[in-house]
C-alpha cells in the first residue's frame, strides 16, 4: 500500500521541472558516493531528500520564517503580522525558546507542519478564529514561523534556527539598529544563503529608535552590507513593530510573493543549485573521457609480454616444425628427432585432452613475468588511467587510478589461465603431412623392396643361379629404380616438405599468437578496462545528474 | 623607567623583590621566544585553534604582560569593550565629558582605538610601552593600526580609559583588534545593552576574562527604565553562574543624548565615581593590576602546555610523513635492486641480444680450446659483433630504464597516497605546486642519463682492468665493449636467485659471461669488478630516487618544525610557574608576618640556600 502511495507521489514529483532537478541531484549524489569527499555527497543527498520530501507536501502553503537576533523584535513583528498576541514579547533575553507557527487556511497543512516539526501546541490557525476577512484572504496559504534567536547563549536555539532555515520556503530576516552589522547573522546565515536572494526579505525593525534624518542612511548601510554578502537586490524594509510602521507593506510583500506560488519551488531550486555547484566543484567539470584504442592496444601488448606470449608462440612454431618434420621427414633420420623434447610439452602447454581433464586448466610453466615486463604493464595501466583522468577533478582521477589497479593482483594467475586455456592449434600435425608420412613410408618400403630385390639378385648371382629376368622401366632395372627412387624421392620429399613445414609453422605461430592475444585482451578488458569503464559510467552519471539539476 | 620611579610610585611587592621581577621577565621573554618558534604549520585537527591561541599569547606577552611587569607603577588601563551598538563610544565621551571618539548609528562605528589619559601620565603610553605595534597619533583616524592618544585633565591621574572597537561586527579586523586590546587591559569595562546582554559572543569574552581572573566591570547600557529591574536581576544571575559574581555591575538607562553626543552626567555619575575612587586609592589600583597580571601570567603558563601538546603532535606528524615518504622510496630502491640482480633482467630482449652476441656454444668451446681467436675475428668481421655488443647495451639500458621509471612512479604514488590519507598531508600536497603523485617531469631523462653513465663507468672499469691485458687474445677478440657487456650480464645475475627452468637460461648466460671474463681477467678480478659495478649501479639508483624523495622531504624541511620546541615551551612555562609559586609563597609569608623590612629580608636570606 505504502509503496503504491509513494509511487504515486513520486509520479507527481517527477512530472514537475523542480522534481527533475531534484532527481538529477539525487542521481549525481548516488553516483558520486565513494569517489569524492563524503561530506559533499552527504550534503547533496540531504538537500535532494529534503527537497523531494517538501515537494510531496502541500503546494498550497508557503512556509515563511521570521529569523533574527535576540532582541531584534522577531516576536513583535510576528504578532504584528498575525494580528494576534501569540508570541511572548519581553525584555528578558532570549525571549523565544521554540518556534511558533500561525497558519492561514489550515486545510492540508497538517502534514507540512508535522514535517517542520512544529508541535500542535505551538500552532495557531488563523481562519479558525474570528477575524476580519480581508487580511486573511490576502495571507491565505501562509505558514508564518517565529524562530528562536540565533545569537544568544542558548545553543539549542541556534540549532533549531539552523534546522528551520533549511526547511522554510521563504525567509524574512529581522534586523535592528543595534545589531544589523553583527558577524553572527552575516557570516552564519546571510552569506551562506547568497544563492537564495529570491526567497528572502530583510526587515530593519525598531526604526523608531533611530533619529528620523538618519533612517535612510541606515537602510542604505544595511543594503551595503547585504551586497557584501552577495545578497544585492534583496528588499530592505524599515519597520517598527511597536508602532505598526511598515507592517502593512511587509504583509503585502509577503502576500504578493506567496500568491505567485513560486516561492517554494524557487527556494528548492536555489537549494538544489547550490548543492549541485558544490558537488560539481568536487567532481570537476571535464566532459566524460573515452578510452583510446591505441592505449588499449599498448596495454594488451604489455600484458601479452608479461604473459610470455612470445615464448609460447616460439614454442608453437618450434613444436609444429618438429612434429611435422618428424612426420614428413625421411623416416630413417626423422626417428632421431624423437630424442629431442617437445618445446610445448616443456612449457606444460600440450598435455592433450586427457591431461586437461585431469587438471582442469593446468598451470603452465611459462616463465613468470619479469620485473621489466611487470613494470611495463604497470606503466601502461598508469598511462591509460592518466589519459582517462585528465580533466577530471583530482578525487575522480584517483578513483579511476584506484579502479585501474584494483584487480591487478590477480594478473599473474589470470594471464596464466588465459594462456593455458587457449587452444594453440599445434597438437595435430596437418593433414597433408599425414599423407606425406604415408607416402614416405611407401617410398621407404619401395626402397626396401628394391634393396631386397637387388640383394636377392646379388645372392642369386653369387650362388651362380640363373639370373631371373628383371623388369625394366624405360632402360632402368626396376629394383634399382625402386631403391634409388625410394631413397631419392624420400629425401627430396623431405626437403620440399621442410620448406612447407616452415610455412605451416609460421602460419600456426601466427594463428596461435592471434588466439593468445585475443584471450589476453579479454583478460586485460576484465582486469583493467572494465573497472575503468565502470568509473567512467559513474562519472557520466554524475555529470548527467548535475546537468539535469543545473539546467 | 628608573629604579627611583619604582620606589616612589609603589608596587610594594615587587619593590621588595626586584630580582624576582627580573627573573619573571626573563622567564616570560623565554616563553615568548619558545611560543614564537612553534609555528604549528601542519593542518592537524585542532591546530587552527592552537595556532590562534599561540598568536594570542604572543600578542598578550608583547602587548601587555612583559611591558606591564616592567612598569608596574604605570597608570591602570581600563579598556572599554563590548558589542557594536552597545554604546561604548558614547559612554567614553560621557565619562570624559567631551567628544573624544565618534559615536554613530551606522555599524560598526569605532574602527581605531582611542586612549584617554591624564596629561601627566603621557609618558606611560609612549610607543615602546603597552601595545607597541600600534602607532601613536594625536588626531582622529580610521586606521586600525593607530592608537589615538587624548590627554584630558578630566581623567584622574593613574587611570586611563581606552575605547576599543566592537567584538562582534562583520568587520573581522575590529574583532581581532578588540580581542588584542582586551588582552592588554588591567580592567575590563565591558559594555552591553538591554538588547544584547544574552548574546553569545560577549559571553565568550567574559568567560575568558573569568578564566584568567581579569578584573571586569560590566556596564549595562541603553536600558529602558521600565526594564531595569528584570534585566539586572537576570544579568546578575548570568554573571554569577559564569564565575563573575564579584564584578561590579553598572546600569545606564537609555536616555536622551545631548547635541554633543553625551549622556546626561547623572547617568554615568556612578561609573565616573567608581573609576575616580579606584584612581585615588593606590592600594586598590595596584591590587587590580596585580590580579589581572597574575591571572594573565597564570593562564599563559597553563595554555602553553596545550600549545606544546599541539607542537608535539606536529613533530610526530612531520616524522610520520617523513617516514611514509622514506618507506615508499626505500621500497622502490629495494625492488629495483632485486629485479636487477635476480637475473630476470636477463630474460627477453637482453637475453636474445646476449645470445646473438655470444653465438651458439662455439664461444664456450673456443674458450676451452684457447685457439679460437682467429676464427673469432673472422666471425666478428662477418657478423659484425661490435654492433651486437652495442645492441646488448641498448637492451640493458631500456630494461633498466623501464624498471627504474616504473618504480619511481609507483613510489611517488605510494608516498602521495599515504600523505593524502591525512589532512595535513593533503594540504602540503596541494601547496606543493607540482603533482607529487608522479615522478618528476625530467625523471625519464635523468634515469636515462644515469643508466648510460653507469654503462660508461663499467666500460671504464673494464678498460682500466684490461690495460695490461690488451694483448691477450680474448681481450682483443671481444674488445672493451664486449667485455663490459659480459660484466653487466654477470652483475644482473649477481644474486643468482634464479630458479627452475630459468637457471638454465639466465644462469647459463651469466656463467658464460663469467667464464669469458675469467678467461681474460682471472676470477678474483672478475669478482671484484662485478662487485664494484653492482655497487656503482645501486648507488646511482639510490641517487636518482633520493632526488625524487627530496621533493617530499624538502616540503617537510621548509616547515621548520623543530623537535625541541615543545620541550622548550614546557620548560619555559614550568619556570614561569615556579617563579609564580615562589612569589606567592613569599606573599603569604609576608601576610603572615607583616612586621618590618629587616626580618623579612633576613627571612629571604634564610630561604635562599
Amino acid at each position: 500500500m505504502t509503496s503504491l502511495l509513494e509511487g504515486a507521489k513520486k509520479l507527481v514529483t517527477r512530472s514537475s521541472d523542480t522534481g527533475a532537478r531534484v532527481e538529477g541531484l539525487e542521481r549525481a549524489a548516488e553516483a558520486a558516493r565513494g569517489r569524492v569527499d563524503d561530506a559533499v555527497v552527504d550534503d547533496a543527498a540531504a538537500v535532494a531528500a529534503r527537497a523531494s520530501s517538501r515537494l510531496k507536501l502541500s503546494a498550497e502553503h508557503t512556509v515563511v520564517a521570521l529569523g533574527g537576533a535576540t532582541g531584534s523584535g522577531k516576536s513583535s513583528t510576528f504578532n504584528a503580522l498575525s494580528g494576534l498576541e501569540l508570541a511572548a514579547v519581553g525584555v528578558r533575553r532570549p525571549t523565544t525558546s521554540w518556534a511558533t507557527a500561525v497558519v492561514w487556511g489550515k486545510q492540508g497543512a497538517e502534514e507540512l507542519l508535522e514535517w517542520l516539526g512544529i508541535p500542535a501546541r505551538h500552532q495557531v490557525t488563523r481562519d479558525s478564529m474570528l477575524s476580519k476577512a480581508d487580511e486573511d484572504v490576502e495571507m491565505r496559504g501562509v505558514v508564518l514561523l517565529d524562530l528562536p534567536d540565533h545569537d544568544s547563549t542558548e545553543v539549542s536555539h541556534h540549532l533549531e534556527v539552523e534546522r528551520l532555515v533549511q526547511l522554510a520556503d521563504m525567509m524574512v530576516w529581522v534586523l535592528d539598529p543595534q545589531k544589523y552589522a553583527d558577524a553572527a547573522i552575516h557570516d552564519r546565515f546571510l552569506k551562506p544563503l547568497a544563492g537564495h536572494k529570491d526567497v528572502m526579505l530583510v526587515v530593519l525593525n525598531h526604526i523608531d529608535t533611530v533619529p528620523e534624518d538618519r533612517r535612510a542612511g541606515m537602510v542604505d548601510d544595511v543594503r551595503r552590507l547585504l551586497e557584501a554578502d552577495g545578497l544585492g537586490g534583496v528588499p530592505v524594509l524599515p519597520v517598527s513593530a511597536r508602532h505598526g510602521w511598515g507592517i502593512q507593506e511587509l504583509r503585502s510583500m509577503i502576500a504578493k510573493r506567496v500568491a505567485e506560488k513560486k516561492v517554494t519551488r524557487s527556494r528548492l531550486e536555489a537549494d538544489v543549485r547550490s548543492a549541485a555547484h558544490r558537488l560539481e566543484a568536487a567532481t570537476g567539470t571535464g566532459k566524460v573521457p573515452t578510452l583510446s584504442k591505441e592505449r588499449i592496444a599498448a596495454l594488451d601488448d604489455a600484458f601479452a609480454d608479461a604473459a610470455g606470449v612470445p615464448t609460447v608462440v616460439k614454442a608453437v612454431a618450434d613444436s609444429t616444425r618438429m612434429r611435422a618434420n618428424r612426420a614428413t621427414g625421411w623416416p630413417v633420420t626423422a626417428w632421431f628427432s624423437r630424442l629431442k623434447p617437445d618445446p610445448l610439452k616443456r612449457l606444460h602447454l600440450d598435455l592433450g585432452a586427457v591431461g586437461k581433464e585431469l587438471t582442469g586448466t593446468a598451470r603452465t610453466s611459462v616463465p613468470q613475468a619479469t620485473g621489466v615486463q611487470r613494470a611495463r604493464v604497470d606503466t601502461e595501466v598508469r598511462s591509460l588511467a592518466d589519459q582517462v583522468g585528465e580533466g577530471m577533478a583530482p578525487a575522480w582521477a584517483s578513483a579511476v587510478r584506484a579502479a585501474s589497479v584494483s584487480r591487478l593482483p590477480d594478473l599473474g594467475d589470470r594471464l596464466d589461465r588465459a594462456v593455458a586455456a587457449t587452444d594453440l592449434g599445434a597438437t595435430k600435425i596437418p593433414a597433408w603431412a599425414g599423407l606425406v608420412r604415408v607416402l614416405q613410408y611407401v617410398l621407404v618400403l619401395a626402397a626396401i623392396v628394391g634393396a631386397g630385390w637387388l640383394a636377392l639378385l646379388a645372392l642369386g648371382s653369387y650362388a651362380r643361379l640363373p639370373e631371373p629376368p628383371t623388369p625394366e622401366v624405360g632402360s632402368f632395372p626396376l629394383p634399382t629404380l625402386l631403391l634409388l627412387g625410394g631413397i631419392g624421392l624420400g629425401l627430396l620429399l623431405a626437403l620440399v616438405c621442410r620448406w612447407l613445414v616452415a610455412m605451416t609453422a609460421r602460419s600456426r605461430a601466427r594463428a596461435a599468437d592471434k588466439r593468445l592475444r585475443d584471450a589476453i585482451s579479454a583478460v586485460s578488458a576484465e582486469l583493467v578496462v572494465q573497472p575503468i569503464e565502470a568509473e567512467l559510467a559513474s562519472y557520466a552519471a554524475v555529470r548527467e545528474g548535475l546537468a539535469a539539476a543545473l539546467r | 623607567m628608573t629604579h627611583d620611579d619604582a620606589t616612589a610610585d609603589g608596587a610594594p611587592d615587587q619593590r621588595r623583590h626586584p630580582d624576582a621581577t627580573t627573573a619573571m621577565v626573563t622567564a616570560l621573554v623565554r616563553l615568548r621566544g619558545a611560543l614564537q618558534e612553534a609555528q604549528l604549520p601542519l593542518e592537524l585537527p585542532g591546530a587552527d585553534e592552537q595556532r590562534a591561541a599561540r598568536t594570542e599569547m604572543v600578542d598578550q606577552l608583547e602587548d601587555y604582560v612583559i611591558p606591564r611587569l616592567m612598569t608596574l607603577e604605570a597608570p591602570l588601563l581600563a579598556v572599554v569593550g563590548g558589542s557594536t551598538g552597545a554604546g561604548k563610544s558614547t559612554l567614553v565621551n560621557s565619562l570624559v565629558g567631551t567628544r573624544v571618539t565618534a559615536p554613530g548609528v551606522l555599524r560598526p562605528t569605532t574602527r581605531s582605538p582611542v586612549l584617554v589619559h591624564h596629561p601627566d601620565d603621557a609618558r606611560w603610553f609612549g610607543q615602546d610601552r603597552l601595545l607597541p605595534e600600534l602607532e601613536r597619533v594625536d588626531r582622529q583616524t580610521n586606521d586600525p593600526a593607530a592608537l589615538q592618544l587624548v590627554p584630558s585633565p578630566v581623567m584622574a591621574p593613574g587611570l586611563a580609559v581606552l575605547d576599543a572597537p566592537d567584538i562582534d561586527s562583520v568587520e573581522e579586523q575590529n574583532r581581532v583588534l578588540a580581542a588584542q586590546l582586551l588582552a592588554a587591559a588591567d580592567l575590563w569595562l565591558f559594555v552591553t545593552s538591554a538588547a544584547r546582554y544574552a548574546d553569545q559572543v560577549p559571553w565568550d569574552f567574559l568567560r575568558k576574562a573569568a578564566d584568567r581572573s581579569a578584573a571586569v566591570a560590566i556596564v549595562l547600557d541603553r536600558t529602558p527604565p521600565e526594564a531595569v529591574d528584570t534585566i539586572t536581576t537576570h544579568l546578575a544571575r548570568m554573571l554569577a553562574s559564569r564565575g563573575l559574581k564579584d564584578s561590579p555591575l553598572f546600569v545606564v538607562e537609555e536616555g536622551q543624548v545631548s547635541d554633543m553626543g553625551l549622556l546626561p552626567a547623572s547617568s554615568v555619575m556612578e561609573i565616573r565615581q567608581w573609576l575616580r575612587a579606584l584612581a585615588d586609592d593606590q592600594e586598590a589600583r595596584q591590587s587590580v593590576v596585580q590580579q589581572t597580571l597574575d591571572g594573565a601570567i597564570r593562564t599563559l603558563a597553563r595554555r602553553t602546555h596545550s600549545v606544546a601538546d599541539a607542537a608535539t603532535e606536529q613533530v610526530d606528524a612531520v616524522r610520520r610523513l617523513r617516514e611514509d615518504a622514506n618507506e615508499a622510496y626505500d621500497r622502490a630502491v629495494t625492488a629495483i635492486g632485486e629485479a636487477s640482480a635476480d637475473g630476470t633482467l636477463l630474460r627477453g630482449e637482453v637475453l636474445a641480444r646476449w645470445q646473438e652476441f655470444v653465438g651458439t656454444g662455439e664461444l664456450l668451446r673456443s674458450l676451452e680450446t684457447r685457439v679460437g681467436w682467429i676464427r673469432d675475428r673472422v666471425v666478428n668481421a662477418v657478423k659484425g659483433k661490435p654492433q651486437q655488443a652495442e645492441r646488448v647495451t641498448v637492451a640493458v639500458e631500456s630494461g633498466l630504464e623501464t624498471l627504474i621509471l616504473e618504480h619511481a612512479e609507483a613510489a611517488a604514488e605510494r608516498a602521495e597516497a599515504s600523505w593524502r590519507s591525512t589532512a595535513a598531508g593533503q594540504i602540503l600536497l596541494r601547496d606543493a605546486g607540482e603533482d607529487l603523485g608522479r615522478a618528476s617531469r625530467d625523471f625519464r631523462r635523468r634515469a636515462e642519463r644515469a643508466v648510460r653513465d653507469w654503462q660508461s663507468d663499467v666500460l671504464e672499469m673494464v678498460r682500466t682492468e684490461g690495460a695490461e691485458k690488451r694483448s691477450t687474445a680474448r681481450f682483443l677478440a671481444f674488445g672493451v665493449n664486449g667485455l663490459s657487456v659480459a660484466l653487466m650480464v654477470v652483475v644482473f645475475a649477481h644474486t643468482a636467485g634464479v630458479t627452475g627452468a630459468e637457471a638454465g637460461i639466465a644462469g647459463g648466460s651469466a656463467i658464460l659471461g663469467q667464464k669469458l671474463l675469467e678467461a681474460v681477467f682471472g676470477d678474483q678480478a672478475v669478482r671484484s669488478l662485478a662487485e664494484r659495478a653492482r655497487l656503482r649501479l645501486e648507488a646511482s639508483i639510490r641517487d636518482l630516487l633520493d632526488a625524487e624523495r627530496r621533493r617530499y622531504t624538502d616540503l617537510l624541511d621548509t616547515l621548520e618544525v623543530s623537535p625541541e620546541t615543545p620541550e622548550r615551551m614546557r620548560a619555559a612555562a614550568r619556570k614561569v610557574d615556579d617563579l609564580r609559586f615562589a612569589s606567592a609563597r613569599r606573599a603569604s609569608e609576608a601576610v603572615a608576618a607583616p612586621v618590618q623590612e629587616p626580618p623579612r629580608v633576613s627571612g629571604r636570606e634564610g630561604d635562599a640556600p
